[in-house]
């Protein structure tokens, strides 16, 4: 599962762009860890994540509110924040180290800032994964401001199409791109989709 | 899927959820591809429609391959978590699944956009098995090979199309040169793209020992991905000493 992997786009525009990942490992302490994932998801909304989610249950959108998605959170579950902001994200890692919940964070973003982040909260990083792009037949793929937006949902859950329809909305000034950004991330079951850099992407796209 | 016709009325809500682009719309109705389909959910789960014309039929071998490794919200039996993967690096500092001087591999056959048949993931599969590498025996995908040595898998599930299908194992660091040979190699023979990724525990002095091979080899990567910050407890062994 490398769902918040292979984000697409330049240094500017991912430097409003990084996801916690909370994750108990089977047989290790995924037992009562329920509790603990739900600790680290208001670590973070404390310190100013824009937006959590859950692979297991789905969005805010799809589990009826935050509230609800809070309260449901599993043993075993991958939950996420979202953060545009990296003094909030680095905050938010300090607190966590000092709770000392004993499960897994891993970081997606850009390695340099991250880095600094990690030292700023006193995180010594272990393992990281690059990624290396796209390879075969990438001809048959969509533009590069498509592929920035599709590619905030690693689980391929916001199309093209849908991305296009709501870029077509956005330029005829019939939605906000803040709107179409919303209508982006509903599809993001886990809630990783990043609507800020969205609305971000759609306002350049609309530009164009 | 499928969509009723008795029910739908053509109102195009649907089309724009599909992935891959497996619905068209008619004069009097929708239609899903049944052969494009990868059974994802995602047009039942968000094109409310209106008319309640979606339906998800009963899925049976080998078409639930495809919702397992489509759908985000199955759960797939050998990991036993939501997804297509595993746990690979995520959770490293307890499971200590990459050690220092071995590369984990990630091979997303089908990821961005396209979506994949088995037929072109078996063929980078096999191209891998002829390294001798050892497939994760917790990946779903893993789980359908005939063959873990070979890379072979089921017959049956060879036209089975899913949105991405992981290929992942681990190679010690010095090996990668030929894996990304290989890997240039069978791009240029399938139908679809994959996104690759390597993960690499940090040496003690903070260099990425699969930095200096990728650049060897010509191979991009970009500058930004995922860090296990080490806050899981207890430490694998290789960490507690």
């Amino acid at each position: 599962m490398t769902h918040t992997l292979h984000r697409v786009g330049n240094p500017e525009s991912l430097s409003r762009d990084y996801i916690l990942l909370f994750m108990p490992s089977k047989d290790i302490n995924h037992v009562g860890s329920g509790p603990k994932l739900r600790k680290m998801l208001e670590i973070s909304l404390k310190n100013g994540a824009i937006r959590i989610g859950d692979c297991r249950l789905g969005n805010e959108y799809h589990q009826g509110g935050l509230d609800k998605l809070l309260e449901h959170v599993e043993d075993r579950a991958v939950v996420h924040a979202v953060f545009n902001d990296l003094e909030k994200m680095t905050a938010a890692l300090k607190e966590l180290k000092s709770a000392d919940l004993g499960l897994s964070v891993v970081v997606s973003g850009l390695f340099d800032k991250v880095r600094d982040c990690c030292k700023k909260a006193g995180l010594t990083p272990h393992t990281v994964n690059n990624t290396l792009g796209r390879w075969g037949r990438t001809d048959r793929l969509p533009p590069q401001d498509i592929l920035e937006l599709n590619t905030m949902c690693g689980h391929g859950m916001v199309t093209v199409r849908l991305i296009e329809d709501i870029a077509a909305k956005v330029k005829n000034r019939e939605i906000t791109p803040e709107q179409g950004a919303e209508r982006l991330f509903k599809p993001c079951m886990c809630g990783i989709f990043n609507a800020d850099r969205a609305a971000g992407l759609l306002d350049a796209m609309a530009r164009k | 899927m499928r969509i009723d016709p008795e029910k739908c009325i053509a109102c195009g809500q649907c089309e724009v959820y599909c992935p891959i682009g497996a619905i068209t719309i008619g004069d009097e109705c929708a239609e899903i591809d049944f052969d494009e389909c990868t059974e994802c959910y995602n047009c039942l789960r968000m094109a409310d429609c209106p008319t309640e014309a979606i339906y998800q039929q009963k899925l049976e071998w080998p078409r639930t391959v495809r919702s397992v490794l489509s759908d985000v919200l199955t759960i797939a039996p050998e990991s036993g978590i939501s997804g297509r993967g595993t746990e690979e690096m995520k959770t490293n500092e307890v499971t200590g699944r990459f050690k220092h001087g071995w590369a984990g591999i990630g091979i997303e056959v089908g990821r961005p956009v396209l979506g994949a048949r088995f037929y072109d993931v078996e063929k980078i599969a096999m191209a891998m098995a002829k390294l001798g590498v050892e497939f994760e025996s917790s990946n779903p995908t893993t789980s359908l090979m005939s063959d873990v040595k070979t890379g072979k898998f089921k017959d049956d599930v060879l036209n089975e199309k899913v949105l991405s299908a992981i290929i992942e194992f681990s190679v010690p660091v010095e090996t990668l040169d030929q894996v990304f040979a290989g890997l240039k190699q069978v791009s240029r023979q399938i139908e679809t793209v994959f996104s690759l990724c390597v993960a690499s525990r940090i040496a003690p002095d903070g260099s990425i020992p699969t930095h200096s091979i990728m650049r060897q080899n010509g191979v991009w990567f970009a500058p930004n991905g995922k860090t296990n910050v080490g806050l899981g407890r207890p430490l694998t062994k290789e960490d507690s000493i």
